[in-house]
């Protein structure tokens, strides 16, 4: 290694146009987000993932995040279709990243390479085995995470269709693939380009020389050959793609906008409604009783014996001596008709003197 | 009769007025709370009643007195009543309460009418229970009251005045006391799963009104916060292991709520601001309230019958199959969800294999790495190329 580094003058080698680079860039965005705002809505009954929720908002403002990243993320996705189509089928690059039989034999002999029991490692192409592992990975993945998102973004309209244990098990699906997809990416992607080597090839779009040599060498040999031709756009291909990929563009971004506005009631449910029950229903009103007597007995025309003594304010109490089995008792008219004392001087009045 | 005669009876008046100074303030602190040591404080003067002076008027029968209003305040108490309560039984003399009349002409009465008597004397309580009294300045019934509505409970009007015995005794007795004033909601409640065990058995493990809406600080329970707090309400005692035994439920309905879509929003709804209003339901809306049934009654608001129409209460566009989408309360196992069950089985097997064989392929690398680099530095020749 060392007598190329001395040697070899520092080459840089393409390897991400700026297409790959705008779609990794939105993707690793939106994951990031996606993780950060999903991970703890998996395990939110746990102290930490609720301190998490809370610190970034509350539920409401994480959801609506976690779903703008998801929007984000279907759109790199959709992007990333039409750019692999332009590539693929106008520019008419190779399929390199199709997996071949040479990716599983190249895994082994990279083991036994690192075991010792090879000498020398296997050479990779444009795409070596563990890219290719992600990659595919990623796609599937993301593809999971999409139909089981849909199915939980709109479960009413999901239940029309399948049957209702569709939807736990697609959250069941939806955190099971997102754990995974996370920690894949922590000890996959992050130990392959991060913490063994720093790959800037996504973010600058070159590779040097020596990294060219250890992880594609094939590749680079076919450069050195003059086996790569460069990729020239076929303008009769060209005119069929376009408004293929306009349609599909219209398409994808019309079942985007289903995908956000189909549903009205599974999240902006309506309020419960109030319980119709009246909340102040005495079961008995307590009856009070109604002064009547001086009524019925002015009614009757009984003339009152007039009172004879002077009305100071200890004698204000008249039942007191005139109570039944009191000093001077009030005839029995008075009991069948219930007594009230304060009436009293409405028919005995004062004797005038 | 003469005002010698009514100067004999104003002595024993002033005898149990002195007989309040000397004795009450010992027993009322004692008795600051309405539970009392079952020991009665032992009577003061054995000889004679203090009350007899208030009794010898309060006990003939028919005594009213006309208020402003034309209704009659009755002056007679059923004397033999008062003694069997709780008060009574402790000796407490009549003007231990009626503190305004010390003597004979009484004060005037100044209340409009009947329910004003009654909003003028029962603040007294709070002489001798302010944690009680102040707890229910806290209550929607005093915030009825002070909004103007005279109907609102006042102490009196749910232990009584003169009566007063154990508002807990026998348990079905708490509800029966709030069927007072709510009886459409207790006819609910009668029909309910609680309510009926309570009534019929006088069931010691079912809510009586209390439990759920408290005792003397009785919350508004159509606030934001009682909604959402509601679920660790009804969690308490479902998730009583002993108490959910005896009737074969499920101590898992708390938890698997708070696992699922509407008790996990509910809950951080509830850290993050108890005060906002939130349409995710809670136990009560797929339950009911007061006439919430066991979970297979058919009449049951959750029973799988019903269950869609419940389900449409918060979301109309609901289809037939749409009500299996909840899990019921049960942890998904391979007889009730098996579709749930097997994915967080496929799950639970794939990642540890998966990120275990990517974890050992990268420390296969990572050795590989730092043996090369060891190897490297023992060849002199490499060396001194690298020294370059």
């Amino acid at each position: 290694m060392s007598e190329r580094s001395t040697s070899a003058p520092k080459k840089e080698y393409v390897r991400f146009g700026l297409s790959d680079r705008i779609a990794h860039f939105l993707v690793m965005v939106s994951f990031t987000m996606l993780v950060i705002t999903g991970i703890p809505q998996k395990y939110v009954p746990a102290n930490w993932a609720e301190v998490m929720v809370l610190w970034m908002g509350g539920i409401e403002r994480v959801r609506i995040v976690h779903r703008i990243a998801a929007l984000v993320l279907i759109a790199a996705s959709i992007y990333h279709v039409l750019v692999a189509g332009y590539n693929l089928y106008v520019r008419r690059a190779p399929l390199s990243m199709l997996p071949k039989w040479k990716d599983v034999t190249d895994a082994f002999e990279t083991i036994q390479h690192y075991l010792g029991l090879r000498e020398e490692p296997p050479k990779y192409d444009r795409y070596n085995f563990a890219e290719k592992l992600e990659y595919w990975a990623m796609v599937w993945g993301t593809l999971i995470m999409a139909v089981t998102g849909f199915m939980l973004w709109n479960p009413i309209t999901t239940t029309k269709f399948l049957p209702g244990e569709f939807i736990p098990a697609a959250l069941a699906a939806h955190g099971g693939e997102a754990l995974l997809a996370f920690l894949s990416i922590l000890a996959w992607h992050v130990y392959n380009v991060h913490l063994r080597t720093f790959n800037r090839s996504m973010f600058t779009g070159k590779l040097t020389r020596e990294e060219m040599e250890e992880e594609h060498w094939l590749e680079l040999e076919r450069i050195e050959k003059g086996e790569t031709p460069p990729l020239i756009p076929d303008p009769r291909r060209r005119m069929i793609y376009i408004p293929l990929a306009v349609a599909f563009t219209l398409i994808s971004l019309f079942l985007l906008y289903l995908f956000v506005t189909y549903e009205e009631t599974a999240i902006a449910t309506v309020p419960p409604q109030p319980v119709e029950v009246e909340i102040y229903t005495p079961a008995t009103p307590t009856p009070t009783p109604k002064p009547d007597l001086v009524h019925i007995f002015y009614e009757r025309k009984v003339e009152a014996r007039p009172v004879t003594h002077d009305i100071v304010a200890e004698r204000r109490d008249c039942l007191f001596c005139h109570g039944l089995g009191r000093l001077d008792p009030y005839s029995p008219i008075h009991a069948e008709l219930g007594l009230n004392n304060a009436s009293c001087l409405d028919c005995h009045a004062p004797e005038k003197k | 009769m003469g005002r010698l005669q009514h100067g004999l009876w104003i002595i024993p008046v002033l005898l149990a007025v002195l007989t309040v100074g000397v004795f009450a303030p010992a027993n009322m602190q004692a008795d600051g709370h309405a539970r009392v040591s079952p020991q009665p404080t032992p009577t003061p003067t054995p000889e004679y009643d203090p009350n007899a002076a208030c009794v010898a008027c309060h006990s003939i029968p028919g005594r009213t007195l006309p208020l402003p209003s034309g209704e009659a305040l009755s002056l007679v108490i059923d004397y033999d009543a008062y003694k069997q309560s709780v008060h009574g039984q402790k000796d407490i003399p009549c003007t231990g309460c009626h503190t305004n009349i010390i003597d004979y002409p009484h004060p005037d009465i100044t209340a409009y009418d009947h329910r004003d008597f009654q909003l003028e004397r029962y603040t007294i309580c709070r002489e001798c229970h302010p944690d009680q009294y102040e707890a229910t300045l806290d209550s929607m019934h005093a915030t009825a009251l002070a909004g103007g509505n005279r109907d609102a409970a006042i102490c009196t009007d749910c232990h009584g005045s003169h009566d007063i015995s154990d508002p807990h005794t026998p348990r079905h007795r708490i509800s029966l006391t709030c069927s007072k004033c709510h009886a459409a909601i207790f006819a609910q409640y009668k029909e309910s799963v609680h309510g009926a065990a309570l009534l019929e058995e006088s069931n010691p493990d079912v809510p009586t009104c209390i439990d759920c809406h408290g005792v003397h600080s009785i919350h508004d329970p159509t606030t934001a916060r009682f909604r959402l707090t509601s679920p660790e309400m009804c969690g308490k005692c479902h998730s009583d292991e002993e108490r959910m035994a005896k009737y074969g439920i499920s101590t898992q309905v708390f938890d698997t709520y708070v696992a699922e879509f509407h008790g996990t929003t509910v809950t951080l709804f509830e850290r993050e601001s108890p005060d906002q209003p939130v349409n995710t339901a809670v136990c009560y809306d797929c339950h009911g309230i007061h006439n919430i049934k066991f979970v297979n009654d058919p009449d049951a608001t959750v029973v799988k019958e019903h269950l869609l129409e419940t389900c449409r209460r918060c979301h109309p566009d609901a289809d037939a199959n749409f009500p299996t989408a909840w899990v019921s309360h049960y942890i998904p196992d391979p007889e009730h969800n098996p579709l749930v069950y097997y994915i967080n089985l496929f799950y639970a097997i794939v990642i540890p294999l998966t990120i275990g064989g990517m974890l050992a392929f990268n420390s296969l690398d990572l050795i590989h790495r730092i043996v090369r680099r060891r190897r490297k530095g023992h060849e002199p020749g490499q060396e001194v190329k690298d020294n370059e």
